[in-house]
């Protein structure tokens, strides 16, 4: 995978020559020792979902799958009276929850000793920022894993959940630390690797004019499943990934009005729309029928939109309709004409009782663990994460355009499909 | 444009003729677009009018008329056949069971009329026939052997067969399939009937195609877990088919946990009332129908195939209320009426219906393995796919 970003390419330029300041240049062991670094567990929590994954093993390729290496150490940020982390703890004794990040890492020594990380700093109890962003403490749980590494003289491959951080300045630290320090780095969301209905993929090299991406839930939470659901898959068009140029966002009236005004195209909402399976029927009596602009009003109360323009002049559309779907539907114009598919997340909200797109999640991490390389490049996640950051300041700053010369992230897709599909 | 005449049970809110007649009213989503059918109905009869009766009020806003017969139906109240295309959907109101537990639905009847009034006005249009095409292999027979005595195209059966699969299996054609193995759940007779066809469209795709059925039966109870100790169903198919499901219970409901429900020893814990419908095709292919009621909310397929192995999936059943999965469905019986062709063969029901029928009655007559000479249903399945996957 080449990796070019243009923000960070003093600090590149000057990694290309440098040995990297920690070595991570080990055989693998033949089962990985895992730690996860989590903020909480409870039933439905990402760290529940992802952790029992590895302990309980999970649904894939057609078998019972228990992954080939050992979560030994865990650590729960916060536990109350819904945790499960304790029972899973007395179930499987060969991981231990230790009170302290360093302690997980360290399996109580003075020394790294686990061969590779998982971080989910989703749900808990963390205060908000003024714009609305959760401070869940993903930044604070790396400067620990970074002083374990420079502490032990080495690093191993570290998965972050979701996005690097709501503050992208600690998201870019996050992300040049990693690269300096040269470890296996993986993040983002389990949108870009879940099934597809229908099975499909971007065309690698497509061209691509525009891209949409419809879906459902809040600011700084679900805008970035998304924004990940429209990167997995713009990042496969001719010339690959050339970051983003600016932002805007829009809600309440100004995003209807926007929507009236065709500042995105129309045609792609409808085809995305025609891949939901959860369209909320908008008249009494029907249960599946094409909503109108007023019957889109009506249904949803605070819609949000993101559009941004990629350097290469590509420009992407993410709509946050709650009220009007419940999945992420994916439409985008290439010279061939339109192309759309759903990301479908089995959600335990009634429908289902197991989050299963974890489990390609999940598939992801293991093979890094196993390769010591990244299923597919953090840098999609660096720049969703710049994204979210810019949508939130956006709708906070008058939903003026913002350029985001930050953004000009590039990087290639991987050559093979990632999502799930066996 | 085609002109469509609708028959059903009842009209009303998610029953089968709302979200499949709808369709054609207000069109579906297909292949990622909004597609409105260049066809209109333009004639409906309904058996039972319940509470929420939605037929006259569909009937004013679309402009359709409701007749009390089906022949006038068909007729549209004049003296000869006036449409071009008979939508059939039996499902759903109020109708007595057999002591099988066959929930009789009218569908013979409502074909046989239609069937008549082609054979009396001397001109038959294609006809559907919404999931099995009777309770009674003898009646389902009947229905099929007239539609090729009057020469007119029919389709029938179940969405699950068209439905998006997790993963997008197909057996390749002409394959060589060891053993087979479906999992659901839900109530007979609607839900193993679903079942089966699921697994149906899967197998027929063997070598040699359908060959037919020559024996059945049908155990429930702890015989059907002894069973699996034996070995007449496969434990390694039951854990593949069980890796594709999202739908867990127990210990999953209690505490989100995954699970290999066969490994931990969960699953007769959860099921009550297990059964097994076993079926022997006349090529010598054995197949499992396991309804594990408490275990699991979803279908799932696996088979053994000879060269590589496992193959399994999931047949999406997509959520109320759009249950998108009925628009595939609608595209393929739109497809029929347009081209006059069934995109698959009616067969495939036919053997469904029949089988299901002769399982039921092995388990009225205490398990007893059934010989099904009657069974004897050859056909070919389609060369292309015909589920969603674009």
């Amino acid at each position: 995978m080449r990796v070019e970003s243009k923000i960070s390419r003093r600090d590149l330029l000057a990694g290309v020559a440098a040995v990297p300041l920690l070595s991570n240049a080990q055989t693998r062991p033949a089962r990985p020792k895992i730690a996860a670094i989590t903020t909480t567990y409870f039933k439905y929590s990402h760290a529940q979902h992802i952790v029992d994954r590895f302990l309980e093993g999970y649904g894939w390729n057609g078998t019972h799958h228990y992954p080939a290496m050992d979560l030994v150490s865990l650590f729960v940020d916060q536990v109350n009276d819904r945790d499960w982390s304790r029972d899973r703890a007395r179930r499987f004794p060969t991981m231990k929850v230790y009170p302290t990040i360093a302690e997980a890492l360290t399996l109580g020594g003075s020394k790294l000793a686990v061969d590779g990380i998982v971080v989910v700093g989703e749900h808990g109890k963390y205060p908000r920022t003024e714009k609305g962003q959760t401070k869940y403490p993903r930044y604070e749980f790396f400067q620990e894993i970074f002083k374990v590494f420079r502490a032990s003289g080495r690093s191993v491959p570290v998965f972050n959940d979701k996005h690097l951080s709501w503050n992208w300045p600690w998201a870019k630290e996050i992300y040049d630390t990693a690269r300096e320090m040269g470890f296996a780095f993986m993040a983002g969301s389990s949108l870009p690797v879940t099934w597809r209905t229908p099975s499909l993929e971007m065309p690698a090299g497509a061209r691509v004019s525009e891209a949409m991406c419809v879906c459902y839930g809040g600011v700084d939470s679900y805008d970035f499943h998304g924004l990940e659901t429209l990167q997995c898959m713009v990042e496969r068009r001719k010339g690959g990934e050339t970051g983003v140029r600016w932002l805007q966002a829009y809600r309440g009236d100004n995003f209807w009005k926007a929507y009236k005004e065709g500042v995105w195209p129309k045609d792609l909402v409808e085809a995305a729309l025609c891949r939901s399976h959860t369209l909320t029927p908008a008249r009494d009596g029907f249960n599946n029928i094409l909503p109108t602009m007023e019957d889109m009003q009506r249904l949803v109360k605070n819609p949000v939109a993101y559009r941004y323009e990629h350097v290469d002049g590509l420009k992407s559309t993410m709509l946050l309709m709650s009220g009007l779907v419940k999945d992420f539907n994916f439409s985008a114009r290439l010279d061939k004409g339109l192309f759309s598919t759903q990301m479908y997340l089995p959600m335990p909200d009634g429908r289902t009782t197991l989050a299963n797109f974890f489990s390609p999640l999940v598939n992801g991490m293991e093979q890094m663990f196993l390769t010591g390389k990244p299923t597919y490049p953090v840098e999609r996640t660096l720049l969703t994460t710049g994204l979210t950051s810019s949508g939130v300041d956006s709708l906070f700053d008058g939903q003026e355009r913002l350029e985001t010369p930050h953004l000009a992230i590039k990087y290639q897709p991987t050559r093979e499909s990632t999502f799930w599909r066996t | 444009m085609k002109r469509i005449a609708v028959i059903g049970t009842i009209y009303k809110y998610l029953s089968h003729v709302q979200h499949m007649a709808d369709r054609f009213l207000v069109g579906y989503p297909h292949q990622g677009a909004w597609h409105r059918p260049d066809m209109k109905i333009v004639s409906l009869y309904i058996d039972q009018k319940p509470a929420g009766d939605q037929s006259q009020e569909r009937a004013k806003e679309f402009g359709f008329s409701v007749y009390p017969t089906i022949a006038e139906a068909l007729r549209c109240g004049g003296d000869k056949l006036a449409v071009d295309a008979v939508l059939i959907i039996a499902e759903h109101g109020d109708y007595p069971r057999n002591e099988k537990g066959q929930v009789l639905y009218p569908r013979y009847e409502f074909f046989k009329q239609c069937a008549d009034v082609f054979a009396k006005d001397g001109r038959s249009v294609p006809v559907y026939n919404d999931k099995h095409l009777s309770w009674s292999f003898e009646k389902a027979k009947w229905m099929v052997d007239e539609a090729r005595r009057q020469k007119f195209p029919l389709l029938a059966g179940s969405s699950l067969p068209v439905t998006w699969r997790l993963p997008d299996l197909e057996l390749p054609l002409g394959c060589n399939i060891e053993e087979a193995l479906m999992v659901g759940n839900g109530g007979s007779d609607p839900m193993d009937y679903h079942a089966l066809e699921a697994m149906q469209c899967m197998i027929e795709r063997r070598k040699g195609g359908e060959t037919g059925v020559r024996a059945v039966q049908m155990i429930v109870g702890d015989a059907v877990w002894k069973a699996g100790e034996e070995g007449r169903w496969s434990k390694d198919l039951l854990v593949s088919a069980l890796s594709r499901s999202d739908t867990p219970m127990g210990l999953t409901v209690e505490d989100g946990r995954t699970q290999d429900l066969v490994g931990t020893g969960q699953l007769p814990k959860l099921v009550k009332d297990p059964a097994a419908y076993f079926i022997e095709h006349n090529d010598g292919l054995k197949t499992t129908l396991l309804m594990l009621n408490g275990a699991i909310r979803d279908f799932n397929f696996a088979a053994r195939l000879k060269g590589s192995g496992i193959q399994s999936c999931q047949f999406f059943l997509s959520p109320v209320p759009n249950v998108t999965y009925s628009a595939c469905l609608v595209s393929k019986i739109e497809e029929m009426f347009a081209s006059g062709k069934a995109p698959y063969p009616a067969e495939r029901t036919l053997i469904v219906s029949g089988m299901l029928e002769s399982c039921l009655t092995s388990k009225v007559q205490g398990s007893k393995r059934l010989e099904t000479p009657q069974l004897n249903v050859k056909y070919q399945a389609p060369k292309t796919s015909q589920h969603a996957r674009t």
